[in-house]
């Protein structure tokens, strides 16, 4: 009795005003978040001289640049998730193992993206990759600039969005390397006999699944929607070529950007659920780059 | 016999190593043990070299410089891209933004504030863990999809265009104003998730412990609810503001290359135009002007949220 007196206390807050002006200004930032996708659900399966339709859908998909779009958007995403935890898992594991002294260096390195906006990113990168294919055709900087930069497998955009993703996951793998007792995992797992490789697949993996996880779902979100840096470099993902039919076909790339967009928010309403409680401190790491 | 001893050797080695590490593992030598090993962030380091290190000395090398007029294709070291930056449709840009910014980000901030209070104020447990997931999501959300959904409610066909006839009032979406409706959109959930947990922290306790030596309502906001929720209100600001000043796809999105002049649009139509009249390097100055924007924010929002957290750790 006492008890549930207490945990309902806990949640009691303090009024300024009438809960009655409350739930009005909730309703209304409610409507003002509904409203937009509501009329372009409107706009997509319902035409005025028509009607009810899924015309739009049939015609983003058929058009000519779609599929296009669509595998390098998914090649760029799973290379940039698969890319991201091969680079990031072992290297903070690594850093809480055997190098803590260098964990403010690497969390220093991991928030700079945070202060460069992703168009200054993208500015810089166009400037480097232009003045390398400046030495001339079959110059080695010009080959370089080439490879990275290859219409099919767009390294330096995989490389970009790795980056951009950093400050969010280096907090959330760091979080959850500290919760578990890593030293005495691995050195429990080594004199069974396990091989480095063994123990971080079989013994470090399980126990932090769940910020790796969360990882990887904000990557793909990520990939799924970022336009800055694919426009600039001049790659027809999904969200460029969105606009790119937008003049000509304003339903067929608004059905298709709402198809898109439910998925990134099951990505990302899946991946809040996941952990929790969102923590104050991830809001940082969590903004930016998408907008 | 032998052979099975030889083969346990070098394990049976290494756990005698191991046992005497964990007796003697006291932070001194957790600590020399750190500092001897580095070689295991190598590969992490030359990935951040490549794709964050090069394009950041990329964008400030071609600010400083300008191509040299007695010598085409070569350049020489200049301040004169930053001067173009503040002169200009550059700075314009840069004004516009920083002004739609600022009152983009009070807008945001003030409803984002009382919204957050108005949900607590529900006391409804569903509601709060609601608008936890959905705060974060929205943060998130923008970029091109927002844009779109924006054009189909109110853009110049928009469906509550034609309802509310906003033409006739004057409205119109692909303006300074349409921008700051539009990055409501994220600023609002920003300011809910800074702020929530701050002002859930508030306890009704303390207003009745102040209300018990006598402290009225009002000044108990102001000796103990507001110098404890002001650090989490000015974070949130702050961050608003960062938010709304480096928004590019959205707008781009929007209004593509005319209409409102932004720093982010301008640096893209400064690329685009190729290196005509040394625009490409204004551009990089441009950008570098940006980062100077976004450390400042980071270097006054970083202490401000460490802050927020300092009652309720």
């Amino acid at each position: 009795m006492v008890q549930m007196r207490q945990s309902t206390r806990a949640t009691r807050g303090i009024r300024v005003v009438a809960p009655g002006l409350s739930w009005a200004l909730i309703i209304l930032v409610a409507l003002y978040i509904a409203v937009p996708m509501l009329c372009a659900l409107a706009f997509s399966i319902y035409v005025p001289t028509t009607g009810f339709t899924f015309v739009p859908y049939l015609e983003s998909v058929r058009d000519p640049g779609f599929f296009g779009a669509l595998s390098l958007t998914l090649l760029i995403t799973v290379l940039t998730v698969v890319g991201l935890l091969a680079i990031m898992v072992p290297t903070m594991v690594y850093l809480h193992l055997k190098a803590p002294r260098w964990r403010p260096v690497i969390e220093i390195v991991c928030t700079i993206p945070l202060v460069v906006p992703s168009i200054a990113l993208a500015a810089g990168l166009v400037t480097v990759l232009r003045s390398m294919a400046s030495f001339g055709r079959g110059s080695v900087p010009a080959q370089i600039s080439q490879l990275l930069q290859n219409p099919d497998l767009p390294i330096v955009l995989v490389g970009s969005y790795i980056v951009l993703t950093l400050p969010f996951v280096f907090r959330s793998l760091d979080a959850g390397l500290r919760t578990i007792d890593l030293r005495t995992l691995v050195e429990s797992a080594h004199s069974l006999g396990a091989s480095g490789a063994t123990v971080l697949r079989r013994v470090i993996l399980p126990n932090v699944k769940g910020p790796v996880i969360f990882c990887a779902f904000f990557c793909i979100a990520l990939c799924l929607g970022e336009f800055t840096m694919a426009v600039t470099l001049g790659y027809r993902t999904l969200p460029v070529w969105l606009t790119q039919i937008a003049g000509s076909n304003f339903r067929a790339s608004i059905s298709m950007s709402l198809l898109i967009n439910a998925l990134t928010w099951a990505l990302l309403i899946a991946m809040t659920v996941l952990a929790g409680r969102a923590a104050p401190a991830r809001v940082l790491a969590l903004k930016g780059h998408k907008s | 016999m032998l052979a099975v001893a030889r083969s346990d050797a070098p394990s049976g080695a290494d756990s005698v190593d191991r046992a005497v590490d964990l007796v003697h593992s006291s932070p001194a030598r957790a600590q020399r043990r750190g500092d001897s090993s580095f070689t295991g962030l190598i590969p992490f380091l030359v990935f951040i070299a490549l794709f964050l290190g090069v394009p950041i000395c990329g964008i400030v090398l071609s600010a400083f410089r300008v191509a040299d007029v007695n010598d085409p294709g070569s350049y020489v070291p200049s301040l004169a891209n930053f001067v173009a930056s503040f002169r200009g449709a550059s700075w314009d840009a840069m004004q516009n933004s920083l002004q739609i910014s600022v009152i983009a980000a009070l807008i945001g901030g003030v409803v984002g504030l009382a919204l957050a209070q108005a949900i607590l104020t529900t006391r409804s447990k569903k509601l709060i863990a609601v608008v936890t997931v959905l705060t974060s999501v929205l943060a998130n959300s923008g970029g091109v999809p927002l844009a779109f959904s924006f054009i189909a409610a109110v853009g110049n066909a928009g469906i509550m265009t034609g309802l509310l006839s906003l033409t006739d009032l004057g409205f119109t979406l692909y303006s300074s104003g349409g921008l700051i409706l539009m990055y409501q959109y994220f600023l609002i959930p920003t300011m809910v998730m800074v702020v929530l947990p701050t002002l859930a922290g508030l306890r009704l306790e303390w207003k009745e412990a102040a209300a018990s030596v006598g402290a009225t309502s009002w000044y108990f906001w102001k000796k103990v609810g507001l110098p404890i929720a002001t650090p989490a209100i000015l974070a949130g600001f702050v961050l608003l503001f960062g938010a709304s000043f480096a928004t590019h796809a959205s707008a781009a999105a929007l209004i593509g290359g005319g209409g409102v002049p932004l720093i982010t649009l301008r640096i893209d139509s400064g690329l685009a135009g190729g290196n005509l009249a040394g625009q490409e390097n204004v551009a990089m100055a441009l950008g570098v002007n940006m980062i100077v924007v976004a450390l400042v924010v980071l270097l006054i929002y970083m202490p401000l949220q460490k802050r927020s957290l300092k009652w309720f750790k």
